[in-house]
């Protein structure tokens, strides 16, 4: 099956009709959900951000281990955007899966999500281990700066969403991913 | 009814180019530093919040001060972007009383962080190290900044759903 199919098969299958899809019609039930997505995001970039910042160099006279215990509160903020985001993709499926902005907003989450487990993996013990130094590894410095700049691409391509809307295709697509709605 | 002044902003060049120029560096563009910047001046506000509720132990109070010039980044970015909506829809956001509470609930905020500010950083700048207790009073401060927040945002994405005109035209 090849990506053209697996987008119009996801599209089809979620097909927008679900008793969450209907809540999400009602009246505020969207904003409502926007708002949250929005208030989550806040709460990813105070505290990952911070972190990166501070494996930057920000606050260097702080144990890195001491500003690590904001991430519980940026993976919360992370867990309810991907609720949130869940209920808009399920609601208008196809207003996200053929839309070049949203494609870029994975593409980015997926940069953030492995470039995190690459500093667990990679360099946790450095870090955070006994005798860490309070300056980060190179390699965590460079982790830091993709992960910061990551979580911004994920912001621009979700804000952007609404100026890609996928209209109806027009003959055959040759593009890796559709960008229309067949 | 056409006001006249909100007439004049619409007709401007700059108005006109936020609002219609054809590239994603105008309408689109602002509105992402706008997100952007949200994300940091609040995030960072709210990391404040909760390093004062009990969050982060371990992070010296007075050294969250090291964080806040990427407060003050976001919040100007956010000024100078929301600024350029301003101009760009000024009927849309000044005839939306939404508008007047989410600029209301940034001011609580922004008086709560100078607050804030002045009672956990330690003024004369010698690096101070010891902490200023975190009294129940200084908690409530934290907890009212992040509900303050939290409805800035929501009514700023109300704004939206709720305005009555466009512009001068519609």
């Amino acid at each position: 099956m090849d990506l053209h199919h697996f987008q119009v098969w996801l599209v089809t299958t979620i097909g927008g009709k679900s008793a969450i899809a209907d809540l999400m019609r009602t009246a505020w039930a969207w904003p409502i959900a926007e708002s949250l997505h929005f208030l989550g995001l806040c709460l990813l970039i105070g505290s990952i951000g911070a972190f990166d910042l501070r494996l930057l160099g920000v606050a260097r006279r702080v144990p890195i281990a001491a500003v690590h215990r904001f991430i519980p509160w940026g993976l919360l903020g992370f867990a309810i955007n991907i609720m949130t985001g869940s209920l808009f993709i399920l609601t208008e499926p196809d207003q996200y899966i053929y839309n070049p902005s949203f494609h870029f907003k994975l593409l980015f989450m997926t940069i953030g999500g492995l470039n995190a487990a690459t500093f667990y993996l990679t360099s946790y013990r450095r870090v955070f281990g006994p005798g860490a130094s309070l300056d980060a590894p190179r390699r965590a410095k460079v982790i830091a700066a993709i992960s910061l700049c990551a979580w911004i691409g994920v912001i621009t391509g979700g804000r952007l969403l609404t100026f890609y809307r996928p209209s109806a295709c027009e003959g055959p697509q040759t593009a890796l991913l559709l960008t229309c709605a067949p | 009814m056409i006001d006249p002044f909100l007439a004049w902003v619409e007709s401007t060049a700059l108005s006109q180019w936020v609002v219609g120029a054809p590239t994603m560096f105008a309408f689109p563009g602002i509105l992402t530093f706008h997100a952007i910047g949200m994300g940091f001046a609040v995030g960072i506000s709210a990391a404040l919040d909760l390093r004062i509720l009990g969050v982060a132990p371990g992070v010296p109070l007075a050294e969250m001060r090291r964080y806040m010039p990427f407060l003050w980044g976001g919040f100007w970015l956010n000024a100078v972007s929301g600024v350029l909506l301003l101009i760009g829809y000024p009927t849309k956001a000044l005839t939306n009383p939404v508008f007047y509470l989410k600029l209301t609930l940034i001011g609580i905020a922004m008086a709560l962080l100078a607050r804030i500010s002045r009672q956990v950083f330690p003024t004369g700048g010698s690096g101070g190290s010891s902490d200023p207790p975190i009294t129940s009073k200084l908690r409530n401060l934290a907890i009212v900044s992040l509900i303050c927040w939290a409805g800035a945002i929501t009514s700023g994405r109300l704004l939206a759903y709720t305005y009555h005109r466009l512009t001068q035209l519609h």
